[in-house]
């Protein structure tokens, strides 16, 4: 028998024993391919203690239609409209602790959630790991290899011992190591996913961004074009990181933003992670923090109808006002709305919540 | 225990934005049917035609006694039996009064000498026959419940209408195939009956051919171990069942026939199945959902004593991608081909029945190139009994001077037998 008979216990597609998770549905398994127990086994014995929800967590399969409210039978369809219910590989949401939390969605247009996320985070406000990952839609099985890249990546912030530094400088350069780490080990697992499949002439790659929110200070390394925003209640807001597309060179060259983004090379990624990424060494940003506000990771799917930092901004002050309050409602208030827009990728929306009062 | 049904579906599930029609063909297989009759609840009614003119000539109340007593000889043991001559009124051949016997080695030989004792004489009040099965059947506790209807000749000897309502009574009470003997008959009659009755219609040209013909049908009925089942379709909020068409072995339109059970579920009787598989074409209207959404178009369920006994799904996908969107399904394109050509040809003998010779050639010829195109080798031969093809490409065809009107019959009864198509490996 070889090992590639072992096949996933939520979704039934093949896995490799001794994954953490099914690269199809995302579930966490056991080190002899069965689901884990919740929680309470899942925490590591490292630096400090991560109650981590993960897709184990996440109902199979929702029992009640999104669209008309509905029953779902036991076929996948709704009772009623027939809509077919989402898996949890194509909407789920993740909320570490009661500040952390994210949405990771198809969107409308695309046949699958080639997007991911994985989250992490202290219930003391302290630290946040937030990392998300693009799939690239046409390299095959691309959101296998961005589930196991976001995963791998934030387990190795988490893994990392959280130090006790003072000063923005050098909580700066110590999280510069672990995020340039974090970068390598979401590559070494998107390659692990082609190698998977037999190195396809077209390996499965992907997008990273990774931030670690440590006190009042974010750090952000990233390849490609997923985005990174701090986005202050009552202040300017920025865009953290710079993408590594065509967009940006064209811009460099001297191009507007608006003709920049008219252009049909706009979205092509210039660095990623995966086998036939030439440079998978992500780009660093810092920032210290001052005033209260959220801090947004986001793919394409959500800033393609909302590019500016300002625009972000105003969208994630219309969420909270129409009465989203926790970071997960809000991901969900941003997945809803670029939906509404048309849905055209997939989107993932992750935010933490910066207080400097309670630091 | 029990029969075992499998369902599967054959569609293109993608449809272009804005779309809305959904076609699929759902292939229902059962096996391990068992037999009819076998505990006692299977009850078979013999109605032949011994009217005046089923004498002329005599070889035709021979052949059909002969094809009387070989269909008892198929009848098992246990079952509920009776058998009743038909003329200007329905009367009681076996047992002699009204009612129904159980079938054992006594009552096969005694019903085997009545049916000896046929003579013709009368009319022809088929409407009148029906009713008589239809209170005969009541009186015995059977879930199975099937007639074979042998007649020569047109309905005469009661008021008109007197058969749709004898129909409309006996609809869903019992199966009746229907054979018409000879060239006097009339095909929508029968077809009437068959129809409503869900039961077959053949010809059966020389009296001769009889015997076998009963033996089959017999051996038929006696196979259908499952004795009633529905096709039980549900289609989303909003949207409309276009039809459910029965499309193989036979084209049979079941819409009429339908009955809605739950607010987005219409149950469709299909009758009793033997080991045998069927093919239902079923096209659904559905709201349009936009790009990218998956839908279910319709649940298809085998539903035996409300039991569900297999399921299939009917889906839509909206999508931009073309080549996905313009793929025609070989098995919904092949069962529409078929359709269309039981269809023509049934009008195009229709026009050439009322005189209008030249409709009659366009839709003849019309068929004659769709028999062709879809491979239907058996329509194609009885076809060419009634007109030359010219043309079988461009469906050119000249009508024959000369046609034999039992070989008109055949064309007509037999058009709605459609080919399987092939699966594709």
């Amino acid at each position: 028998m070889t090992d590639t008979a072992a096949t996933c216990p939520q979704c039934g597609e093949a896995i490799v024993p001794g994954d953490a998770f099914c690269e199809s549905c995302g579930i966490g398994l056991t080190a002899d391919g069965a689901l884990p127990p919740p929680v309470a086994a899942q925490e590591r014995e490292e630096s400090f203690p991560v109650p981590k929800t993960t897709l184990s967590q996440a109902p199979g399969i929702a029992d009640v239609c999104s669209d008309c409210g509905a029953e779902v039978l036991d076929d996948g369809f709704c009772s009623q409209c027939g809509k077919k219910a989402p898996s949890p590989r194509d909407h789920w949401q993740e909320a570490p602790v009661a500040w952390i939390g994210g949405v990771c969605d198809k969107g409308i247009v695309h046949a699958r959630n080639e997007d991911a996320m994985a989250l992490a985070g202290l219930p003391d406000r302290s630290l946040a790991v937030l990392v998300v990952c693009d799939g690239v839609t046409t390299a095959p099985e691309s959101d296998r290899a961005a589930l196991a890249a976001a995963r791998e990546a934030c387990a190795t912030l988490v893994g990392t011992p959280v130090p006790q530094v003072d000063g923005v400088a050098a909580t700066v350069s110590y999280w510069n190591g672990p995020l340039m780490r974090a970068g390598a080990d979401g590559n070494a697992a998107a390659i692990g996913v082609a190698r998977s499949l037999g190195n396809p002439a077209e390996p499965p790659s992907c997008t990273f961004i990774a931030a670690v929110l440590h006190h009042d200070v974010v750090v952000v390394g990233w390849c490609g074009d997923s985005r990174a925003y701090w986005l202050p209640d009552d202040a300017e807001p920025a865009q953290l990181m710079i993408d590594h597309s065509l967009g940006t060179e064209l811009i460099q060259s001297g191009m507007s933003q608006a003709e920049a983004e008219a252009d049909p090379t706009f979205h092509t990624i210039t660095s990623w992670l995966g086998a036939d990424s030439v440079d998978a060494t992500p780009d660093i940003n810092s920032r210290q923090l001052h005033e209260p506000g959220w801090l947004l990771l986001c793919s394409d799917g959500l800033w393609n109808y909302a590019s500016p930092a300002t625009a972000m901004q105003a969208l994630v002050h219309d969420q909270v006002a129409a009465g989203r309050r926790t970071p997960v409602e809000i991901a969900d208030g941003l997945v809803r709305w670029a939906n509404e827009q048309g849905g055209h990728d997939n989107i993932t929306a992750v935010l933490a919540r910066f207080e400097p009062s309670l630091r | 225990m029990g029969a075992d049904f499998k369902a599967e579906v054959f569609q293109n599930e993608y449809l272009a934005d804005g779309a809305t029609d959904v076609h699929a063909v759902v292939s229902v297989a059962c096996s391990g049917a068992g037999k009819a009759g076998v505990s006692g609840d299977a009850a078979e009614i013999i109605i032949v035609d011994t009217s005046g003119s089923m004498d002329m000539p005599p070889t035709k109340i021979a052949a059909a006694r002969r094809a009387a007593k070989v269909a008892i000889g198929e009848i098992v043991d246990g079952a509920w039996f009776a058998v009743i001559s038909g003329h200007s009124m329905a009367q009681m051949v076996y047992p002699p009064h009204p009612g129904m016997a159980k079938m054992t080695g006594v009552t096969r030989a005694e019903a085997m000498v009545a049916v000896d004792r046929l003579r013709s004489g009368g009319a022809t009040a088929i409407g009148s026959w029906i009713t008589a099965a239809t209170e005969l059947f009541a009186q015995v506790q059977a879930a199975q419940r099937h007639a074979i209807l042998l007649t020569d000749g047109k309905i005469e000897g009661e008021p008109p209408g007197t058969l749709q309502q004898a129909l409309t009574v006996a609809r869903g009470q019992f199966q009746c195939d229907c054979r018409g003997i000879g060239q006097d008959w009339v095909v929508d009659e029968l077809r009437a009956i068959s129809t409503a009755l869900m039961g077959t219609v053949d010809i059966v040209a020389k009296p001769e051919d009889l015997e076998a013909d009963f033996e089959a049908m017999m051996q038929q009925a006696m196979s259908r171990g499952v004795p009633d089942a529905r096709l039980r379709v549900w289609a989303p909020q909003g949207s409309q069942v276009l039809f459910v068409r029965q499309v193989a072995p036979t084209v049979e339109d079941l819409s009429k026939r339908s009955v809605q059970t739950a607010p987005l579920v219409r149950e469709f009787p299909t009758g009793a199945w033997s080991d045998e598989s069927r093919d239902y074409h079923v096209a659904v209207r559905v709201p349009v959902a936009p790009v990218g959404n998956e839908r279910l178009a319709a649940r298809v369920e085998l539903v035996v004593n409300d039991e569900v006994r297999a399921k299939a799904l009917v889906k839509a996908v909206w999508s931009t991608d073309a080549d996905l969107t313009t793929r025609i399904d070989p098995a919904v394109a092949h069962y529409t081909g078929q359709a269309k050509l039981a269809d023509t040809i049934q009008k195009g003998l229709a026009a050439k029945a009322s005189g209008d010779d030249r409709t009659a050639t366009v839709l003849l010829g019309e068929a004659a190139k769709l028999a062709h195109e879809t491979g239907n080798e058996n329509t194609t031969r009885l076809l060419e009994k009634v007109v030359d093809v010219v043309d079988a490409d461009t469906g050119t065809v000249r009508l024959k001077q000369h046609v034999e009107k039992a070989d008109e019959m055949a064309l007509d009864t037999r058009s709605t037998k459609t080919t399987r198509i092939r699966r594709e490996p």
